[in-house]
């Protein structure tokens, strides 16, 4: 935000503006008739205001446009071709259509979030508090709150707290295994299983005993309850029996698929005995060592699941900063800094609305949704236009929130023409083409140009 | 934008700026210079990156030129880019005397753009003799010398957690295919993540193919890719990234799983090895010490390194490094060159540490410590086989750019590496782009 | 923009400046018979809001726990886990700051870029303000219609060219460059806001400092700098918040010895998890000059954004 014009409901009224060469009123300064000041003294005034003008805004427009017409090194002349890569460069057109979801969506999300809180707001005691706290991003830097969003996205729900409410949610519905990291030793006949757990591949009949040795976990990350681990214990001849243990011995060495004196057993791992037609005849836990055994079963042949559920791997939350939700996640922080301009604004523009014209809708029966639909939003149409159009012209510019949240990995993804231009120029040293997407910005704006001049002349006429 | 590998701080670390050159460069006035003082009243100025430490030894290594001849250096730091340091310098027509640049690619740059001086005289002379062709060539536009790679950094390692391996008993690969096979299968089984990657940060999955381009399609193939001589589609292209696929692959053998290692930056990859000792390997280059000692491991003891293995014949050695040129013609430039490309002042350098020389003649016994020494006996060993990191030699824009052409290519292949034939026409392309 | 901050209008001397933008205060404004279905729905809303307010403050405490909290501990668990752990807070991250000479020069840079920039934009925009409404010259409307235009050019049409010029000026990354550039992108703004304000002023006023014969500094200085305390305090509040929290100026302009903080902490942001110290206490720092200034002076801040609107 750096420019601009008066809030369009001061804009009549406030600065009861003089007319950009229009009819002299009244009211009408300037027109300081014989006592006016000679015109060189205006331009005394003016001097150092013109010189900035023309030395950091019109210069540059006219050089851009010049520099993009020659090549990376400024030495050849290419016509159009900076335009022409601008559109068949994938970079460029990854940031092109960037900025064009950024500005479909960025403005409506805002001024949609601005007018409900500014609705919202007008019905409670706290309204001064709960507007201070939603403007306060406005004043500080795209940098913090960058940084800011950083720390919400981190992907890991240890840190990120985004991702912690999430799959603290998850969690609750779908809890995690206790071992989501073990999986069967290699050559030990476990296959995959149903739902993600595993089956021993030889059939077991009572009076069996089976081995299911498992890796892939680190000894520190065993329960207390973990003992050495013991072979199956005897099975009479109603019963099947097992170890499953974590078949790697600390500091390596063991017998693969054997039980090792310094192995140890894998303490509450839920097995099934399943019989041929899918259904679950029995189950057990291991215990401590590991040892398990399915009591009272009728003769035949089953197979011993490892259900899986033991391994159901956490949720990991969502990767927020990934090439697919990093445009959404951004646009989310831009919410977060802009709504309480869009807040604002139509909050004034709310309270402007003459109060005659909702009791009449009211007294007429209409509902409190229809009276918002039919007569608060029509006549704050001319402020959400204001503020839909300030938010369109920033978000085709948005430079650092992208620039600042976007990891390495994925600032491909997340490109926009502002920082694509920046990359281009200064990193690419390719002022060629930078200039080129400068001046591509600078027409993109020009209808927001032409409204403002527009808008400006209406209020002042 | 390679340069912030160098610091483990970052910019914030550097540019220490103005106090510590004013201390450091305070002396060399005194009309008592002992050795003659020939370059009396002469004034010079150097422009490195380095900061803290690193420009400390710098500083201390200048002292002695100064004292020798009686000139007076003054170091500029130049933020973490080089590059854009030096341009509006060289515009403006005030570049410094001699300059540190972070990539040959740069040295081209200016070479072609008349802003060097080519060396001659003592610093010509020091270059042939002290230093390989293979490094000559690398200082050299068109057979004409500019620069001396002055300062170098080991990125064939790997660093390793010795307690994790002790865990999962197993030592210190050999070959790839150990590494791979034996050791990070070995150690997955005993519950341990055998790698933490830096996926984020580009330029470590560029060093991680180098490595295994290196060693498994030889030098004459690294230097026709990096000349763009054999396009990126070529098949030991493909086969380079099939075989990094054998890790990047298995999202059991990554912190975090695939999504992890592309989302890990370095050095927080260090960190997630020696600090949370949530994996037992990982790799980079030598300056991993600087992070794995701020991570609170004692280099050497529980923060050790293998060499990276071979996965053709030889073991790769790729090295990148800081290049000095000489940017004016003023007198004493190309002294102060001579004087740094020197067995002498790079011993001095080597003694004072966090310093690695590819000078021929600086003995491994220069070093103050057994980790260096051995870093060093390794670039000797190698001799015309050691190569310079190939994402700094081709065009920046392809090889040392986020978002961009290696850096982009390679963490798209490292977070779906299930067709390396597509990778190697995205690097492709890129490389064309970019051309 | 408090209702309080609104019922302080300005003396009646003054004009009056843009309207409180709040201003509503959202009092019995419904009939009877609704009032009854709103109170059913109020407890809803405030709980609603609530939740909002909340969803707008935690993350910012976010970064402030954070950055009392060592790497390690960061590393290693969310910062919310603190809360429980009060003892395990730490100011070690700030005294690092302020050890750190880059940080520190860095945020003295950004107070000699953002007060002198502040200080000329103000000066040469309220000159050319009152030129603009209030003397008499041939072009006039035609020259503010073309500032109203300049209002939305984007930055990135002179970061090449300027940056060329500087480098043949041999100011290219010097704090006088970044100075400049942004006295030259934000005087449009200044000066339309500032124009606007001063047209306002009640005619008579002017007429007879100039009949009594004064000269137009004068009058200047002594009628309309006065009168429009309000719209300057805005524009001065607004455009030293803006130049503070610059990045993209100091990132094409500012060489590393010359950096604002924003720019120094940006480059940290590189590698975020280990330099998570220095960027959460650094931008914490860099948020509390605006923070103060916003609460101190939100009145006038808020009708510069509103201003703004429609850059």
């Amino acid at each position: 935000m750096a420019e601009t014009s008066q809030p369009p409901e001061a804009g009549g009224a406030a600065p009861g503006g003089p007319a950009a060469g229009e009819e002299p009123g009244p009211q009408e300064p300037g027109r300081a008739g014989a006592l006016g000041p000679p015109g060189w003294l205006a331009l005394a005034f003016l001097l150092p205001a013109l010189l900035f003008l023309g030395a950091y805004m019109l210069y540059p427009i006219g050089f851009s446009v010049y520099r993009s017409l020659w090549d990376a090194s400024g030495t050849t002349f290419v016509g159009l071709e900076n335009y022409l890569r601008m559109f068949t460069n994938p970079p460029t057109f990854v940031a092109l259509r960037n900025n064009v979801v950024w500005v479909v969506v960025a403005p409506i999300a805002v001024t949609v979030a601005g007018l409900i809180f500014a609705v919202l707001t007008e019905r409670i005691r706290w309204a001064t508090a709960f507007k201070l706290v939603v403007f306060m991003p406005m004043a500080v830097s795209f940098l913090a709150s960058g940084v800011i969003f950083r720390l919400v996205y981190e992907q890991d729900p240890e840190r990120g707290l985004a991702n912690a409410v999430i799959t603290t949610v998850q969690d609750t519905v779908a809890p995690a295994g206790a071992y989501p990291d073990a999986r069967p030793r290699e050559g030990a006949g476990l296959a995959e299983g149903p739902e993600g757990g595993y089956r021993l591949e030889a059939e077991a009949a009572p009076g069996e005993g089976v081995a299911l040795p498992l890796v892939g976990v680190a000894a520190d990350d065993l329960p207390a309850s973990a003992g050495p681990a013991s072979g199956p214990p005897d099975a009479g001849p109603e019963a099947v029996t097992g170890t499953v243990w974590l078949d790697f011995t600390p500091g390596g060495g063991g017998e693969e698929g054997a039980i090792d004196p310094e192995e140890r057993g894998l303490p509450g791992v839920q097995v099934r005995l399943v019989e041929a037609d899918g259904s679950t005849a029995a189950t057990a836990r291991a215990g401590g060592d590991g040892s398990f055994a399915f009591e009272g079963v009728e003769p035949g042949a089953y197979s011993v699941v490892l259900d899986g559920r033991n391994f159901a791997e956490p949720y990991r939350g969502v990767t927020w900063l990934g090439p697919t939700l990093v445009t959404p996640a951004i646009i989310g922080a831009y919410l977060w800094v802009w709504a309480g301009f869009a807040m604002v604004l139509i909050a004034a523009g709310l309270a402007a609305i003459p109060r005659e014209a909702l009791e009449a809708a009211r007294v007429d029966g209409a509902t409190e949704w229809q009276v918002f639909r039919r007569v608060t939003v029509p006549l704050l149409s001319p402020v959400l236009m204001v503020v839909f159009v300030t938010l369109m012209i920033y978000v085709l510019k948005i430079f650092d929130l992208v620039f600042v949240i976007a990891p390495g990995s994925v600032q491909a993804d997340a490109n926009v023409l502002a920082v694509e231009m920046w990359r281009v120029a200064f990193g690419a040293n390719d002022q060629g083409l930078g200039s080129a997407l400068a001046v591509f910005l600078l027409v993109l704006v020009v209808p927001a140009m032409v409204f403002q001049i527009r808008r400006f002349r209406r209020e002042n006429s | 934008m390679t340069e912030h590998r160098w610091s483990a701080r970052g910019g914030v670390a550097l540019a220490a700026a103005g106090a510590l050159v004013a201390a450091g460069c305070a002396p060399g006035d005194g009309g008592g210079a002992p050795g003659g003082g020939d370059l009396q009243g002469v004034q010079l100025k150097v422009a490195a990156k380095w900061t803290g430490v690193e420009q400390e030894n710098f500083v201390e290594v200048l002292s002695a030129f100064e004292e020798e001849t009686g000139a007076t250096v003054e170091y500029e730091p130049t933020g973490e880019d080089t590059g854009a340091y030096l341009g509006p310098k060289i515009e403006a027509g005030e570049p410094p005397d001699v300059a540190l640049l972070p990539q040959p690619g740069l040295l081209e740059e200016y070479a072609a753009q008349d802003a060097l001086v080519p060396l001659s005289g003592d610093a010509a002379s020091a270059l042939e003799s002290n230093y390989t062709d293979y490094w000559r060539d690398l200082g050299s536009v068109d057979g004409e010398p500019y620069g001396i790679l002055l300062k170098a950094a080991h990125k064939s390692i790997v660093w390793y957690r010795p307690d994790a391996f002790d865990a999962a008993g197993v030592q210190p690969p050999q070959t790839w295919d150990d590494m791979v096979g034996t050791t990070a299968s070995t150690l997955s089984d005993a519950g341990e993540t055998p790698f933490a990657m830096c996926g984020a940060s580009g330029w470590t999955l560029t060093d991680w193919f180098e490595n295994v381009y290196l060693s498994q399609a030889g030098p004459e193939n690294y230097d026709r890719l990096t000349a763009h001589e054999i396009p990126w589609t070529d098949e030991s292209v493909v086969q380079a990234l099939e075989t990094l696929g054998e890790v990047w692959g298995e999202p059991d053998y990554m912190v975090g799983g695939t999504s992890g290692a592309v989302q890990t930056d370095f050095p927080t990859c260090v960190t997630q090895v020696y600090g949370q000792q949530e994996a037992a390997m990982v790799y980079e280059a030598d300056f991993v010490a600087a992070s794995a000692t701020e991570a609170g491991a004692t280099v050497g003891e529980d923060a050790r390194a293998f060499p990276f293995p071979s996965v053709g014949e030889a073991a790769p050695v790729v090295v990148g490094g800081d290049i000095a040129v000489a940017m004016s013609e003023n007198e004493g430039t190309q002294e102060l060159l001579a004087y740094l490309a020197s067995p002498e002042a790079q011993s001095t350098w080597a003694g004072l540490g966090g310093y690695l020389s590819a000078n021929s003649q600086v003995q491994p016994d220069a070093y103050d410590d057994d980790f260096t020494r051995q870093l060093a006996q390794t670039v000797l060993d190698a001799g015309e086989d050691v190569r310079y990191d190939m994402s700094d030699q081709v065009p920046s824009r392809f090889g040392a750019t986020e978002g961009r052409g290696m850096w982009a290519a390679l963490q798209d292949f490292l977070r779906d590496p299930g067709d390396p034939e597509a990778a190697a026409q995205e690097l492709e392309d890129a490389a064309q782009e970019a051309s | 923009m408090s209702d309080d901050a609104a019922a302080t209008a300005p003396p009646d001397a003054r004009p009056d400046p843009p309207p409180e933008p709040d201003g509503g205060e959202g009092a019995p404004r419904r009939s009877a018979a609704s009032r009854a279905a709103a109170l059913l729905g109020s407890g809803a809303v405030q709980v609603l809001l609530v939740l909002i307010a909340l969803f707008w403050l935690v993350p910012t405490l976010g970064l402030f726990v954070s950055s009392l909290r060592t790497p390690a501990d960061n590393a290693a668990s969310g910062w919310w886990t603190a809360l429980a752990r009060p003892a395990e807070l730490t100011l070690a991250n700030y005294a690092g700051l302020l050890d750190n000479p880059v940080f520190v020069g860095s945020f003295w840079n950004t107070v000699l870029i953002t007060v002198p920039s502040t200080l000329l934009i103000v000066v040469i925009a309220s000159l050319a303000g009152y030129a603009l409404a209030w003397m008499e010259f041939p072009g006039r409307d035609w020259l503010f219609l073309g500032v109203v235009a300049l209002l939305v050019v984007p930055i990135q049409v002179a970061l090449v060219p300027i940056a060329q010029l500087y480098g043949g000026a041999g100011i290219y990354g010097s704090i006088v460059g970044v100075v400049l550039f942004h006295v030259g992108f934000g005087l449009p703004f200044a000066i339309f806001l500032l124009r606007n304000f001063f047209a306002a002023i009640p005619r008579d006023l002017l007429e007879a400092a100039r009949m009594d014969g004064g000269k137009e500094l004068t009058i200047f200085r002594r009628v309309i700098l006065p009168l429009g305390g309000p719209a300057i305090a805005s524009l001065t509040i607004f455009q030293f918040l803006w130049v503070w929290n610059d990045l993209l100026v100091a990132l094409v302009f500012a060489d590393a010895a010359n950096q604002p903080m924003t720019k120094a902490l940006q480059a940290e942001m590189r590698q975020f998890g280990a330099n998570i110290d220095v960027i959460s206490s650094g931008a914490f720092i860099s948020m509390v000059v605006p923070l103060v200034v916003f609460f101190a002076f939100q009145r006038y801040f808020v009708q510069g954004v509103m201003a703004g609107a429609v850059k």
